[in-house]
C-alpha cells in the first residue's frame, strides 16, 4: 500500500528532517509511527498526503507513484486518504454534521446520500446526538472524534492519523485507538503517528521508530 | 461505541470519472454556491452596496457616452447620406425648365441621383426645419430659388469638389453648395470621442476589476482557514474558487443595476430641460435610452467583470495558500 524508497527530505535545503527512509506497508496492514518530538513523524505523513514533496527518493502509495502525480490530480489522490490531523482541522463555522459530510460535498455526493453516510460515520464515533453542536462547543476529545468520522466518511483504503490521542485521558485514548482497529478489521491500512509508548506497547501492531529522522528500528507485532 | 462495521473500504481508483452522477453533483454545488455567495453578500447588505455602488460609478460614466456616441453613430449614418450637393438655380428659372436642367443634370456621369425641390418645396422645408413659419409667413413672394439635390456616385471629396465644378458650368445653375469641410469636422470628432469613450470604457473596467478583486482578496483571506482545510481534504482550485467567483458576478451584476437606475434617473432629470431646451429651436429631440439590448448589454458586461476581477484575485491568491 505504501512504498518508501530512500526517501529524504529536508527544509530549506539544509536541515534534514527524514533521511533515507526505506519500508513498506502492506494492504490491510495497522502500523504504529512513533519517536520523540522533532522526530520527524508529521513530516511522514505530510508526505504521504502529498501536501510535501521528497527531496529525494520515490513514495508509491496505492500504487500512484507520488512524484509523478500532477498537481491537477493532488486532490482527487487526497480524497483516498482519510487523514485525522494533530490539530483537528475542523471548521468552526459550520455544524459537527456538516464537517462530517464536507468531504462527500466537496466530492459532489448527492445531499441524501452524503447525510447518511455523515450520520453513520458520526454514530460509529459516538456523537450522532451532538451533529447539530458547533466544534467550538465540544470536548478536545469530542472535536477529536469528529475529525476520526470526517476521515472515514469516505471510505478511504488508507487512514493516516498523527497523535490522535494527542490529549486525551486514557480511556478515552484506547477507545480512540479501539475505533482504528475496527477500521482496520475491516481492510483499511491504518497508519497512526503517536508517542503514547505504553498505549501502543498494549496493543500489538508493527511499529515504525523514528530518531532525528531515521528509521531506528521497525518491529513486528509481537 | 461500535454498533455497525463501516462497509469495506473500495480500491482506490485513480482515475476521475465523468459520469452523469458527477455533473449532477457539479451543478448542485453551482447552485450551492451561488445561494451561498448571495446570502454572503446580504449578511453584510452595508458593505456589499457599498461595493456595487463603486462598481455602478466606475460603469455609468462609459455607459452614458457610450450612449451618446449610440445617438452620433445614427447621425453618422444620415451624414453619410447626406454626402450630396445642392445646385441652386437662377431665380429667373421657371419651374418647367428647372426639370429639364435637373435633367441635363442627372445625366451627367458621376451623378447618382438628383431631386428636384421647387421653389415652394424649398420654403415649405425651410419654414419646418426652423419653425419660423409665422416670420416667414410675414415676406411677401417666396425669396428661395428653386434648387437639385445631387447625390455623387463617389463621396470622396475630390470627386465631389470636380463634379460641383462640371454642374456649376451648366447653364440656369447660379451656385453649388458643398459642405465637405463641416462634414469632415464632424466625422473627426466622432472618431475622437469613440476613441475617448474606448480608452475610459477600458479605463474604467480596470477599475471595476481592481474593486471587485480588492473585495474578493478579503473575503479570501478571512476563509484561509476554511480554503485550506478543504484543500487538505481534497477540494480541487476549481471548487475552492467557485464561490468568490460567484461572489464576484453578484457584486457586477448588483454594480450593473445600480448603473443602470442611475442612467435611467440621470435620463430623468435631464430629460426635461432637454426637451425645453429643443422645443426653443422648434425641434423635437430626446436624450437617447439604454432600451432592451443596451440594459442587457450593461448588465452582462458588468457580471462578467465581477467574475473576471474575482478569478484573478482568487487566483493570485491561492497560489499563496497551502495547507499546512
Ligand atoms: N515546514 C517546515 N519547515 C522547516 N522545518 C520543518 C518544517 N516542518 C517540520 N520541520 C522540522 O522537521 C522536524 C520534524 O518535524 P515533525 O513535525 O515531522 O516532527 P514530529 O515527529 O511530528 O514531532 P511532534 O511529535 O512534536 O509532532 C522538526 O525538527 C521540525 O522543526
Ligand atoms: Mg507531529
Amino acid at each position: 500500500m505504501i512504498v518508501f524508497e530512500h526517501v529524504g527530505k529536508r527544509y530549506g535545503g539544509r536541515f534534514e528532517a527524514l533521511a533515507n527512509l526505506d519500508f513498506r506497508v502492506r494492504r490491510g496492514e495497522m502500523v504504529f509511527l512513533t519517536g520523540h518530538s522533532g522526530a520527524g513523524k508529521s513530516s511522514l505523513l505530510r508526505l504521504i498526503m502529498c501536501l510535501e514533496r521528497p527531496s529525494r527518493g520515490r513514495i508509491l502509495v496505492a500504487g500512484h507513484d507520488l512524484a509523478r502525480l500532477h498537481p491537477s490530480q493532488v486532490p482527487f489522490y487526497r480524497r483516498q486518504v482519510g487523514v485525522v490531523f494533530q490539530d483537528h482541522q475542523l471548521l468552526f463555522d459550520r455544524s459537527v454534521f456538516h464537517n462530517v459530510a464536507l468531504p462527500l460535498e466537496i466530492r459532489g455526493m448527492a445531499p441524501r446520500e452524503a447525510a447518511r453516510r455523515a450520520r453513520a460515520a458520526l454514530d460509529k464515533v459516538g456523537l450522532l446526538h451532538r451533529e447539530r453542536a458547533l466544534p467550538i462547543e465540544l470536548s478536545g476529545g469530542e472535536q477529536q472524534r469528529v475529525g476520526i468520522a470526517r476521515a472515514v466518511v469516505n471510505k478511504p483504503a488508507l487512514l493516516l492519523a498523527d497523535e490522535p490521542t494527542g490529549n486525551l485521558d486514557p480511556q478515552l485514548s484506547a477507545d480512540i485507538m479501539a475505533l482504528f482497529e475496527d477500521f482496520n478489521r475491516i481492510g483499511t491500512t491504518v497508519m497512526i503517528a503517536s508517542h503514547d509508548l505504553a498505549l501502543i506497547a498494549r496493543l500489538r501492531h508493527r511499529t515504525l521508530r523514528l530518531r532525528e529522522g531515521r528509521l531506528v528500528a521497525d518491529e513486528e507485532a509481537a | 461505541m461500535t454498533r455497525q462495521p463501516p462497509v469495506p473500504p473500495r480500491g482506490a481508483r485513480s482515475q476521475r470519472t465523468r459520469s452523469s452522477s458527477q455533473l449532477r453533483g457539479w451543478l448542485r454545488h453551482h447552485r450551492a454556491m451561488g445561494a451561498d455567495s448571495a446570502r454572503r453578500l446580504l449578511r453584510q447588505p452595508l458593505g456589499s452596496l457599498l461595493t456595487m455602488l463603486a462598481i455602478a460609478i466606475a460603469l455609468v460614466l462609459p455607459a452614458a457616452l457610450w450612449l451618446m456616441l449610440d445617438s452620433a453613430r445614427l447621425l453618422d449614418a444620415e451624414l453619410d447620406d447626406s454626402a450630396t450637393l445642392t445646385a441652386y438655380l437662377e431665380p429667373r428659372v421657371a419651374e418647367g425648365e428647372a426639370g429639364r436642367i435637373a435633367e441635363a443634370v442627372a445625366a451627367q456621369s458621376g451623378v447618382a441621383g438628383t431631386r428636384l425641390i421647387t421653389a415652394a418645396e424649398g420654403m415649405a422645408e425651410f419654414q419646418q426645419a426652423l419653425g419660423l413659419s409665422d416670420a416667414l409667413a410675414r415676406l411677401d413672394g417666396n425669396p428661395l430659388p428653386a434648387s437639385i439635390v445631387v447625390t455623387p456616385d463617389d463621396p470622396a471629396p475630390a470627386a465631389v469638389r470636380q463634379l460641383a465644378r462640371s454642374l456649376e458650368a451648366l447653364a440656369g445653375v447660379a451656385e453649388v453648395r458643398l459642405d465637405l469641410a463641416w462634414l469632415e469636422r464632424l466625422r473627426h470628432l466622432a472618431e475622437l470621442g469613440r476613441r475617448v469613450a474606448l480608452a475610459l470604457g477600458v479605463l474604467f473596467g480596470l477599475g471595476v476589476l481592481l474593486v471587485v478583486g480588492n473585495t474578493i482578496r478579503l473575503a479570501v483571506e478571512s476563509r484561509r482557514q476554511e480554503i485550506e482545510v478543504v484543500m487538505l481534504i481534497g477540494a480541487t482550485h476549481a471548487f475552492v474558487r467557485r464561490p468568490f467567483l460567484y461572489s464576484g458576478a453578484w457584486y457586477g451584476l448588483g454594480g450593473g443595476l445600480l448603473a443602470w437606475a442611475l442612467l435611467a434617473l440621470g435620463n430623468q432629470w435631464l430629460a426635461t430641460p432637454v426637451r425645453a431646451l429643443a422645443a426653443s429651436y422648434g425641434a423635437s429631440f430626446t436624450l437617447p435610452q439604454l432600451g432592451l439590448p443596451g440594459s442587457a448589454t450593461l448588465l452582462i458586461c458588468s457580471t462578467l467583470l465581477g467574475w473576471l476581477g474575482a478569478w484573478i484575485a482568487v487566483g493570485r491568491h491561492l497560489a499563496g495558500i497551502r495547507p499546512r
